[in-house]
């Protein structure tokens, strides 16, 4: 977590506009030599294709529960078999996989939004900014990271959401969470940045404020933004099956991979019915094994030098 | 925290199923629903309460077999206050039972029997209870238990700075009050006639003052040497020492592992034969315990699958019985939506609550009909549940202004009939309750939005009326009263509150000002009836528990209102 | 420079209040408390009990009132347990701390050892077999890996106890004690090390690349010693300095307990009672746990920044 002192990434910036599309190409050359990298990114294309065009193909999109057919073994018409509740288990799995992936993906995209931007903010501005920004984020560093999830649950529990909705308050909460090491990260980066000669220049030549960081300071911090978000969609789609587990996460009747698991896991079900866990744990497993491989990938390619975490 | 989360229920007073199956948190013990057209549905039998022997008593694991005079039951993590009245978590209850018997306890259908008491007396008028205590009763620390500890254990319970939950007035004992609120120094109701005999008047008859005045009692000389009234903060101190003067004294608690208690030779009814019992603690599911032979007894929620596992086990005599809870919805009353008593009969008739129990328990549990389980003799089978009616549902709402809007969802005055469903975390087959029951009302023009949160939220939520469906489960039901008196429309607790029907105040009165059990079923009869016609709740199911003990030991009677505390006395290993 | 210290200690202090006042406030806005737990109290009861136990004072006041039994060093009672949020405490945390020590140890051992073989034969069948893996570990939810350990290790194969710290009337004393609560401790710990050997698998791998690219490595090579001499000898050493600081970091989870691996294998700690907790709002428990992690939170940073400072003199000047 806080091992990351100085990621700085070493590339070289002299004059910017040419430089930047020559890096990129660079990192797009060196990530394509790395076959795990590309493994991830095609298991995770897949994954998309499977959750989100897959369900069109299934013949139980608007089937609701069947009482006749509960607990099946898979077979042809089931090819996963069905739940307690006779559903088809392959078609929840691709429903649920929307759910899991967009909570994933949504819970990066604020974490990332929020730490970013007050991670710029305090250490471009630094001053007061950088104090308020950062002994907030200390504070709630402090807390630990389960009881403050159980805690925010709690609250929001107030908020009568709908159950379908309810995966946006998971990303909510899960964001709150990770933003403050995110913007710990980001400020270091930005405050190493600073000394470099190119925004040296930016202070000579008395470019504004919001162009020095928009054109300059931003788009030296993308890469890095790039390779944690990636690594943090991971540890969310776990951490929504954690929070499923506590019975906090998504709901059902709505299927997410961590609650289809969590109905199932009764000694009982382990041991007769491994249709009901064994595909949405892999689905997991897969899943986060390849957004890592792939965030590991973009690492090693957009920073050579290994220097990152 | 499932492995599984949930936590049971932590009510106070009364005794919960012992052991832990996978319940949830809290007392809201969930449902669900089962299939969306239950015309179809073949229709799954109720199975019966039953015993079955082990059939290979020897395939026991070693760890069991090699235990020795131990045995070891599961129970959920109690809170370490083991002296009875003051608990607020239902597994101090648990262990307490163990230690403290009551002066009258209640067998399996509802009825008192004697304990520490011999016999007892009820004036015709119901005002005067004398009780009379067995001889040569002793604590089990060997000093004698007498009539004046039984005075000092009421008056405590009246106490201006009592902190639990046993809310004593409600007996009425004459000068109760002018203890707890006034400066009395003692309460005049209360005559110790001799060690053996004790009198108490109280000011209204109360069927239930019988068991609430011959509870559980504390010694005088170790509970009470420090009391001066107003202050109870010494009996802290020990809650962790309890003395009492049941079948087993406590030993030791070690926290998140286990109580020890071990045989106490100054029993009334003997010394049991067993050394040492153990209560093992442990959260949420205690299954595999049960499997690798470190539990000698069980409890495991009643389906299919667990009656099967259980069979599969050689060594498992199994013991199904029906437990005095049951579950229910509970309407939010103070809504607009269930001023209507036929709003009410329309989402019971509209919910195939057949289907959801046979999806759920495969017949090891029965549809409910009246808000009393059948294990008790205030049961009746002569009231026809709700029947499963979409049509007539549809026709009451309907009548009641409820028109089908474009959506399919129905509406009155602009509003749409949107309810909001509360209940508890998690699994254990309460997702089978919400996607059924979500199924059903849609058909019938209802939209049920489903709000899942931990147990105390609920509560509290529903404290503050945010709710219009609420799920529960009720703990065991000593007395039929428990189950109806937050119907009554003086009762303050907050499930019901906004329930108003003068009828019923009326017959839940007149149902224990008598004493008579065969008078007061047929008084709890007419309130069936009458509750029928203003439905408080949509009732669920009668619960059956799956009890499995390892067939070296002998003994154990769970029964549906007591658990297994009134059976541990006569617990005995095979050899 | 011993103005960086200073300067660094009295950061503590704000952050402290900081995160009371946080702590204290958040669990104030939780719906519910311990009192609604029994659902059939009535109206005026609850109202007695409310009184009796304080609930009726402004938030304000009541955390002013913490606060002020906080410095004095009480915690507060209690309510479930009904003694000093301390006593309960002292209780449980050690038996967390023992898990949570050996699977540090563990974790700790076996990253470094894996990280540096897999560091110095980068890009081979063996690094990319332990990238696998080290992912694979990384990619389960820890209940899931807990109850898969529990059906089979325990339940299935009988090798190890499904749960819990002791077997119940055993009555073991001495060695034999000792070996039951470590037959115990096999599985929550295997579970434990596994969930957290990844990232630090992948920091060791990393900084020994890092390491073994700089000049006195070379220069060592260059001097013509073996290569084993200078990878454990002086790429090794090196690559393990920062790695201290990062050790502090880890201090409060040796207390804060797992709370779902101890949940799974129900392992009497401070996590599971956390939860218990939690679920009957023994808010003077809960806000006395949160606060004690938030002190060894801030304290161990603190070493770690002060370690990091001893081990890298530049730091210190900024």
């Amino acid at each position: 977590m806080s091992y990351s002192n100085n990621e700085v990434i070493q590339t070289d910036h002299i004059t910017k506009t040419v430089q930047r599309s020559s890096l990129w190409k660079e990192v797009m050359k060196r990530f394509f030599k790395r076959k795990m990298a590309i493994a991830g990114l095609i298991i995770l294309l897949l994954v998309f294709l499977f959750s989100f065009i897959g369900p069109f193909f299934s013949p139980y999109m608007t089937a609701g529960t069947n009482p006749q057919e509960i607990h099946q073994a898979p077979s042809l018409s089931h090819w996963l078999g069905t739940d307690h509740l006779g559903r088809d288990v392959l078609t929840r799995l691709m429903l649920a996989g929307r759910i899991s992936l967009t909570v994933g993906i949504g819970a990066m995209l604020l974490a990332v939004t929020i730490g970013g931007i007050l991670g710029i903010l305090a250490g471009y501005y630094g001053g007061l900014i950088d104090q308020i920004v950062m002994r907030i984020a200390d504070i709630l560093m402090t807390l630990p990271g389960l009881p403050l999830l159980f805690i925010m649950a709690a609250i929001m529990s107030e908020w009568q959401v709908p159950a379908e909705q309810r995966l946006y308050i998971v990303m909510i909460m899960l964001s709150l969470v990770n933003w403050p090491s995110l913007a710990r990260l980001i400020r270091s980066q930005v405050l190493s940045l600073r000394e470099r000669e190119f925004m040296v220049a930016t202070e000579v030549l008395g470019l504004r404020d919001k162009r020095k960081v928009l054109n300059h300071l931003l788009p030296n911090v993308v890469p890095l933004l790039i390779v944690t978000a990636t690594l943090s969609v991971g540890g969310a789609i776990l951490s929504e099956s954690v929070l499923s587990f506590f019975g906090l996460g998504v709901v059902p009747p709505t299927a997410s991979w961590g609650n289809m698991i969590n109905t199932a896991n009764t000694l009982i079900d382990f041991t007769n019915r491994p249709w009901l866990w064994i595909p949405p744990g892999v689905a997991i497993f897969v899943t986060v094994i390849a957004v890592n491989l792939l965030g590991d990938g973009l690492r090693d390619s957009i920073d050579p030098n290994m220097k990152g975490r | 925290m499932k492995a599984r989360k949930y936590y049971f229920i932590l009510f106070t007073a009364l005794i919960l199923f012992l052991t832990a199956c996978n319940t949830e948190m809290g007392g809201g013990e969930e449902s669900a629903a089962a299939g969306s057209d239950g015309e179809d549905t073949q229709s799954v039998d109720v199975v019966e309460d039953t015993k079955i022997e082990a059939s290979d008593p020897a395939s026991s694991p070693e760890l069991a077999l090699n235990r020795g005079n131990t045995v070891v039951v599961g129970l959920q993590e109690p809170g370490g206050v083991f002296t009875p009245h003051f608990n607020t978590s239902g597994y101090d209850g648990n262990v307490q039972s163990v230690m403290f018997p009551p002066l009258v306890d209640i067998d399996e259908s509802g009825e008192p029997y004697p304990r520490l008491a011999e016999s007892w007396e009820i004036s015709d008028d119901g005002l005067t209870y004398t009780y009379h205590l067995r001889e040569n009763l002793k604590f089990d620390d060997g000093s004698d238990l007498t009539a004046h500890d039984v005075a000092f254990t009421i008056t405590l319970l009246h106490d201006p700075s009592y902190p639990g939950s046993t809310d004593i007035t409600e007996a009425n004992v004459v000068g109760g009050l002018d203890y707890k609120e006034g400066d009395a120094e003692e309460i005049d109701g209360i005559t110790v006639i001799d060690d053996q005999t004790i009198e108490i008047q109280v000011e209204e008859p109360n069927a239930r003052s019988l068991t609430m005045l011959g509870g559980e009692v504390l010694s005088e000389s170790y509970y009470g040497a420090d009391y001066s009234k107003g202050n109870l903060d010494y009996i802290n101190d020990l809650h962790l020492k309890p003395l009492g003067a049941g079948p087993f004294k406590f030993e030791a608690y070690n926290p998140g592992e286990e109580i020890r208690f071990i045989s106490n030779e100054f029993y009334y009814n003997g010394e049991p034969e067993v050394d040492t019992f153990i209560y093992r603690t442990s959260e949420g599911d205690s299954q595999q315990f049960f499997q690798t032979g470190e539990l000698d007894y069980s409890a495991f929620p009643a389906d299919q699958d667990n009656f099967e596992l259980l069979q599969s086990l050689g060594y498992a005599n199994i013991d199904l019985y029906t437990s005095s809870n049951y579950s229910y919805v509970a309407f939010n009353h103070e809504s607009e939506i269930f001023q209507d008593p036929n709003v009410r009969i329309a989402f019971n008739l509209g919910l195939d609550r057949q289907a959801y129990i046979d999806a759920r328990f495969q017949g090891f549990a029965e549809l409910a009909n009246v808000p009393v389980a059948p294990v008790s003799w205030a049961y009746t089978d002569e009231i026809e549940p709700f029947p499963y009616d979409p049509e007539e549902a549809k026709r009451l709402l309907e009548e009641a202004g409820w028109k089908e809007g474009s959506d399919g969802i129905r509406e009155k005055d602009g509003e749409k009939l949107r309810v909001y469903f509360f209940t508890t975390d998690g699994s254990g087959g309460n997702d089978i309750f919400v996607t059924l029951a979500q199924e059903n009302y849609r058909e019938i023009g209802i939209d049920l939005q489903i709000e899942q949160m931990d147990f105390n939220a609920l509560l509290s939520r529903v404290d503050n009326g945010d709710h219009d469906l609420v799920s529960f489960s009720t703990t065991m039901q000593p007395d039929p009263h428990i189950g109806v008196e937050a119907f009554h429309s003086k009762h303050t607790s907050n499930t019901f509150r906004g329930y108003e029907n003068p009828e019923v105040d009326e017959l839940i009165d007149a149902a224990v000002a008598v004493s008579d059990i065969n008078e007061r079923a047929e008084a709890y009869h007419e309130l069936y009836a009458k509750l029928q016609e203003d439905p408080p709740m949509i009732l669920l199911n009668y619960n059956k528990v799956l009890a499995g003990t390892n067939a070296r030991v002998e003994g154990f009677e769970p029964n549906g209102i007591r658990g297994i505390s009134p059976s541990l006395e006569n617990l005995r290993i095979v050899e | 420079m011993n103005n960086y210290f200073v300067k660094r200690f009295l950061y503590l202090i704000p952050t402290l209040i900081g995160a009371s006042i946080l702590i204290f406030f958040l669990y104030s806005l939780i719906p519910g408390n311990f009192i609604d737990t029994d659902p059939n109290l009535t109206a005026e009861r609850k109202a007695e009990l409310y009184a009796l136990y304080g609930f009726d004072q402004p938030t304000i006041i009541r955390y002013f009132i913490w606060m002020g039994n906080l410095f004095q060093g009480d915690l507060g009672y209690s309510l479930q347990f009904q003694r000093p949020v301390t006593e309960v405490l002292n209780n449980y945390i050690w038996s967390s701390f023992i898990v949570a020590f050996a699977s540090l140890f563990l974790t700790w051992g076996i990253a470094m050892v894996i990280g540096v073989i897999s560091a110095t034969k980068q890009y081979s069948f063996f690094d990319s077999f332990i990238t696998i893996l080290v992912f694979g570990a990384m990619a389960i939810p820890s209940f899931f890996l807990g109850l898969i350990a529990i059906k089979f290790f325990a339940v299935d194969l009988g090798w190890f106890p499904a749960g819990g710290m002791t077997t119940s009337g055993a009555d073991y004393t001495g060695w034999a004690y000792v070996k039951d609560i470590a037959e115990h401790m096999v599985l929550p710990v295997i579970v434990l090390t596994m969930l957290g050997i990844g990232g630090l698998t992948r920091y060791f791998r990393t900084n020994m690349l890092e390491v073994v690219k700089q000049d006195f490595v070379r220069t060592a090579r260059a001097k013509g010693l073996k290569e084993k001499v200078v990878i454990y000898k002086h790429a090794l050493r090196n690559a393990l300095l920062p790695a201290i600081t990062l050790f502090a970091f880890e201090l409060p989870a040796l207390f804060s307990g797992a709370i779902i691996t101890e949940q799974i294998f129900n392992w009497p700690g401070i996590g599971a009672i956390y939860m218990q907790a939690f679920s009957v709002r023994d808010y003077p428990l809960l806000m006395g746990f949160t606060m004690f992690i938030a002190v060894l939170t801030v304290i161990s940073n603190l070493i770690a920044d002060i370690l990091y400072g001893v081990a890298d003199p530049r730091v210190r000047v900024k």
